[in-house]
């Protein structure tokens, strides 16, 4: 009866009624679109959060450029060439600063080496050079192409005694004699020949010319390359009775055993993150079967590891299978994208400063947990050696100090790390507060940064939608509780005066409020609701993010494929709505509650 | 027999600035079936002591008793639902209900059904001489007089035994003056109220059985 009285007086002001429902309405529309806005921004970073990555990678500035020359036996001149010089190895510590929240890392990767005799790398197609002994036709001194013979083939696939090669210490400015009727043993690999405007004509022949691979490149940990037992110009020796018994010839038969191993040799990449990795960062290369490692193999640097498609093919490995890596190497310059390329090793020289053969210096066999497909092996810094291996980081526990074959600056493709999404610019305040000029660091983050910005650009919108929604659901109320209610003093003076209790005069203007804001509130929020939903479903659909940040030049796109799911922010609504009635229910209340403080009489009287 | 009594009331309020003492020591008693006027000065306590007699407000001190009950031991709402209702000099008809439906309503709280309360209503409306083409319409389409009948069937809607009326007459015209104090005065000798009336008009109190005058918050009777 209460309730029918109440609205029954409400629907007799039409007009006001029907405008406070459909200010209402907007004003409740409103407030809802902007919750819903904020909810589902905050679900979609929380999503994104989980398909973004930032990680910075850190190189190291060259300190000065070093002017070099290359002699050019065709020209018969130098050629000026410059390569950076680095006055001292900033060690990756450095990244250790306070205050430098890391998710992973910062690591610096090794590109190791593995020689796995069981298992093939490169085919038999694959040229890696040569070691054969040849004598002169005549007395020569082979600053220019020169006719020899092959008199023993002791490594070269293709190649047979008593073959004529044209042989030109090509980059050797005063080379020593060779005389005829001796006999050289010579590492030599083949080069296009002199007067390359005839490359097409049938008269054209390649030239072989010295290697330097005999020279051991070895390093100490602090990158101090170590004083090799033959000098920096060694190429080719004469071989003489038990020349092979000699040091200098046991380094030759060691060379030789080093051609058979760079068939053997894979690349191995120690992680405590696969998306440190740009290949794996990129999407270059992807899990195809199996999985990643857990957590729990990273932290306790357990013995699983990734193998790439073709090594698992090649070799009939599944996953579960096991692996035995006998590392040899550690390259602290390169990185196994470009040393390991599925067309040429660039190992350099596998002996060491005395001249032999690197031994293992870490020897685990591997459980294959995960086969990767897609690009590697093509010769990028950043990509995937050929068939490489990837392994936990903490499963390397041995030293390499006696097994670097290079060392050199932190660089992109070598040292990485991540950090949580959206903090580059906090990071980056930290780094340079601590004034090192001498590294760079670039940021790489798939487009978060400005999905970020996006979605807070939308939150600003759905903030002020709430607050403006929030003012107007405000005025709303506040202006119809006085005309409703304030302005109805006298309909509670006289209902006071006919016997009705202080509840029954609240509740017979109440009712029928609260039935207004309970109409008005819900069809406003789930108005909102529902558009909220809308919008930000046709909106997220196929994302294309861009990528970039600050000083990097690299562009990765990640595409955010919803899955088509409709979200409406319920629960918001819901909390909207209540937040409203709540509001609605306080301010008519107390409206209501001002009305019966006074004497009714008294306000009759006035 | 006596329905109504004040012993010794007082009533008195703080304003801003001061106390003001509006009823002082005030005893009188009212029978069943009477017509009063109480007249006085504006200020001099009229509507104070009426209010008090509604059981609107409690006395400071003293007692009023209904049907010997102090009021202030009984249920005040239900006390002006049932015995006794106040009529206004402004009428105070609820705007956006009918006649009809203000005469209704407080029958309705009553929990009387809607069916009888209508049934009810006419009957009361055509006993103040409403017809029914007059009574469907809403407040702000009736004259003074009209609207002064309607609030008096809303009045002695719930069946009470008391009628307080404070200047019932202020809004009106002579002719209707003369209506309603007839409609009252008829209330109280044919259908047995207690019809207490405030009013400083002379001709209105002349009409009533006694008259009581209040000045500064005392009260006398004249008659």
């Amino acid at each position: 009866m209460m309730i029918k009285n109440s609205i029954r007086q409400l629907w007799r002001m039409k007009e006001k009624t029907l405008l406070f429902l459909l200010l209402l309405f907007l004003a409740s529309g409103m407030c809802s679109l902007g919750r819903g806005f904020w909810v589902i921004n905050n679900r979609n970073i929380a999503k994104y959060e989980d398909t973004f990555m930032t990680i910075g990678t850190v190189e190291q500035k060259a300190s000065s450029v070093q002017e070099l020359q290359d002699w050019n036996a065709e020209t018969k001149e130098y050629r000026l060439y410059r390569r950076p010089m680095y006055h001292e190895y900033i060690p990756e510590s450095v990244l250790d600063f306070e205050g430098a929240d890391y998710l992973s890392g910062p690591e610096r990767r090794v590109c190791y080496g593995a020689y796995c005799p069981e298992y093939e790398m490169y085919g038999l197609g694959m040229s890696m050079g040569y070691i054969i002994e040849a004598t002169p036709l005549e007395d020569v001194v082979p600053d220019h192409p020169v006719q020899m013979e092959v008199t023993k083939v002791l490594y070269g696939p293709g190649l047979m005694e008593h073959v004529k090669i044209t042989f030109c210490d090509h980059r050797n400015p005063k080379p020593e004699t060779l005389y005829k009727g001796k006999t050289y043993v010579m590492n030599l690999s083949l080069w296009p020949g002199h007067e390359s405007e005839k490359a097409f004509s049938d008269d054209y022949v390649q030239e072989y010319r010295p290697s330097g691979d005999l020279v051991s490149t070895q390093t100490d940990t602090d990158g101090n390359p170590m004083e090799n037992t033959v000098g920096e110009e060694y190429f080719y020796d004469e071989v003489t009775e038990g020349f092979y018994e000699t040091e200098t010839g046991k380094r030759w038969m060691n060379q030789l055993a080093c051609m058979e191993y760079l068939r053997h040799i894979f690349p191995v990449s120690a992680t405590e993150n696969i998306y440190l990795m740009m290949a794996f960062y990129r999407g270059d290369v992807y899990i195809s079967s199996g999985r990643e490692f857990t957590e729990e193999e990273y932290a306790q640097g357990s013995n699983v590891c990734l193998v790439s498609e073709q090594f698992a093919n090649n070799n009939g490995l599944v996953l579960g299978d096991r692996v035995t890596l006998p590392l040899i190497m550690s390259n602290y310059k390169k990185s196994t994208g470009w040393v390991f390329s599925s067309s040429s090793v660039k190992i350099g020289s596998l002996l060491n400063a005395e001249g032999e053969i690197y031994q293992p210096f870490e020897t685990n066999t591997y459980e294959i947990v995960g086969i990767y497909g897609g690009m590697n092996g093509t010769g990028d810094d950043y990509g995937m050696g050929y068939q490489e291996i990837v392994v936990p980081r903490g499963s390397i526990r041995n030293s390499d100090e006696n097994n670097i074959i290079d060392y050199g600056p932190m660089k992109g493709y070598t040292t990485s790390f991540q950090i949580e999404n959206g903090t580059i610019e906090e990071y980056m305040k930290k780094w340079e507060k601590l004034g090192i000029d001498d590294i760079e660091i670039t940021f790489y983050d798939k487009g978060y940064t400005r999905l970020r910005a996006g979605i807070e650009n939308m939150k600003n919108i759905a903030r002020l939608l709430v607050v403006m929604g929030t003012v107007m659901v405000l005025l709303v109320l506040g202006y119809f509780t006085w005309l409703f209610i304030l302005k109805q003093k006298e309909r509670t003076a006289v209902e006071r005066c006919l016997g009705f209790t202080r509840r029954q005069s609240f509740w017979s203007l109440f009712s029928g409020i609260l039935l207004l804001l309970l109409a008005g509130s819900i069809s406003g929020c789930l108005a909102g609701a529902f558009l909220s939903g809308e919008i930000s479903g046709n909106t997220g659909e196929n994302s294309y993010y861009d990528t970039s940040f600050g000083n990097s030049t690299s562009v990765i796109i990640t595409e955010i494929q919803e899955e088509g799911e409709d979200f409406y922010p319920a629960a918001a609504a819901a909390e909207t709505m209540l937040g409203i009635l709540l509001a609605g229910s306080v301010i008519a209340g107390a409206g209501i509650i001002y009305n019966l403080r006074q004497e009714p009489m008294e306000m009759l009287g006035k | 027999m006596e329905i109504l009594r004040a012993e010794n009331v007082f009533y008195s309020y703080q304003t801003k600035y001061q106390k003001v003492d509006a009823v002082q020591n005030v005893s009188c008693a009212f029978e069943k079936g009477c017509f009063y006027a109480i007249i006085g000065e504006s200020g001099s306590g009229k509507s104070t002591f009426l209010s008090l007699l509604a059981g609107l407000d409690v006395p400071s001190e003293g007692t009023i008793y209904v049907d010997g009950q102090p009021l202030n031991e009984l249920d005040r709402d239900a006390y002006r639902l049932n015995q006794a209702s106040v009529v206004y000099q402004s009428f105070h008809l609820f705007p956006l209900l009918t006649a009809l439906e203000n005469v209704m309503l407080p029958m309705e709280f009553k929990k009387i059904s809607k069916k009888e309360a209508r049934i009810r209503a006419q009957k009361l409306l055509q006993r103040v001489g409403l017809e029914e083409r007059i009574y469907r319409q809403f407040p702000k389409m009736m004259s003074g007089g009209e609207q002064q009948r309607v609030a008096i069937a809303r009045a002695v809607a719930t069946g009470g035994e008391i009628l307080l009326a404070d200047e019932p007459t202020g809004n009106l015209d002579s002719e209707n003056e003369k209506k309603i104090v007839e409609l009252l005065k008829n209330l109280a000798h044919e259908d047995g109220y207690t019809v207490i009336v405030i009013t400083h008009n002379q001709s209105v109190a002349e009409e009533t059985d006694h008259i009581f005058r209040m000045r500064d918050g005392h009260m006398e009777q004249l008659r």
